[in-house]
């Protein structure tokens, strides 16, 4: 009865095919940490700028500061 | 000013500093690229038994890691290099103070409609009162419109020191023997704080700056200066 033969297994270029196959996902990855700051911080930073100066009133804000008594030069 | 374990910027006062921190945000986006990408290759490296001693002639790999980087740094360069030239622009300031530096406080002229001159010197503790801050509040502060082009000029009696406003995004260095220059344009009424940002002796970190941003038409019919 002949044996069972197992196919022969990859013997070289485990270590390039590791690096190779890892460098795509890193690459992938980091992209994706780049897109995420972006989204998740640098615009909605941008966004909150926009709606706060889009009905921003200075003498509204100016009377609630005088009020609260923050200024020297104006009472 | 920063609230207690701040670490990121402070919030804008002026069109400058949104675009400087859209920028820092921008900068900072690619340096959490560059970050993650060489701790993912560090991690590669610790977790494996495998090896390869006898690596020569990558040559597309030295390529790419050659041409990546200088389009990374031109990402950079081309959106600071805008924030630059916008903080040169002309912008037909319409009131010009003058501020020296001394050891240790700040002299502030104000000539253009008459002739202001006062120092402003940091609150020593004994004198605060409650609610004033710390190393930050000081006697006379300098009061200046809002949503109006302001013109800085920046000076020194003794020795170098640098007037700084982190909210306006300033930062220039007062030289002896030089008029140095800087504009900006307020978005927002409030009290801003800076600091002495140029070793200049013993008590450099306690000559503060405090500017006293208020409506241009308030401005305008001569608030009292508190001197």
């Amino acid at each position: 009865m002949a044996p069972e033969v197992l196919p022969k297994p990859r013997m070289r270029g485990l270590l390039a095919r590791r690096l190779r196959n890892h460098m795509a996902v890193a690459f992938m990855l980091s992209l994706g940490v780049a897109a995420l700051y972006k989204f998740r911080v640098a615009d909605q930073r941008k966004k909150a700028y926009a709606d706060f100066y889009r009905n921003y009133d200075v003498m509204k804000d100016f009377e609630e500061m005088r009020k609260a008594g923050i200024f020297q030069s104006v009472k | 000013m920063a609230h207690a374990a701040q670490v990121g910027l402070q919030d804008a006062t002026s069109p400058i500093m949104e675009e400087l921190i859209i920028f820092h945000d921008h900068a900072l986006m690619i340096i959490f690229l560059i970050c993650f990408l060489v701790l993912y290759a560090l991690f590669l490296t610790l977790t494996t038994k495998l090896t390869n001693t006898s690596i020569s002639d990558a040559q597309e790999m030295e390529t790419v890691w050659t041409i990546l980087p200088a389009i990374i740094l031109v990402l950079i360069a081309l959106p600071s290099l805008r924030i630059l030239y916008m903080t040169d622009e002309v912008n037909d300031p319409s009131f010009t103070i003058k501020s020296i530096g001394h050891q240790w406080y700040w002299t502030y002229e104000y000539t253009d409609y008459g002739g202001l001159i006062f120092n402003s010197y940091m609150l020593p503790p004994l004198f605060l009162e409650p609610g004033d801050l710390r190393l930050l509040d000081v006697d006379n502060r300098v009061v200046l419109p809002v949503e109006a082009p302001v013109r800085m000029m920046i000076t020194s009696q003794d020795v170098l020191h640098s007037w700084a406003v982190p909210t306006l995004g300033l930062k220039t260095d007062a030289i002896p023997g030089r008029l140095n220059q800087t504009t900006f344009t307020a978005t927002r009424p409030g009290v801003y704080y800076g600091q002495c940002s140029e070793i200049c002796g013993a008590n450099h970190s306690f000559m503060p700056i405090v500017l006293e941003l208020i409506p241009l038409k308030i401005f305008e019919m001569g608030p009292v200066f508190t001197l």
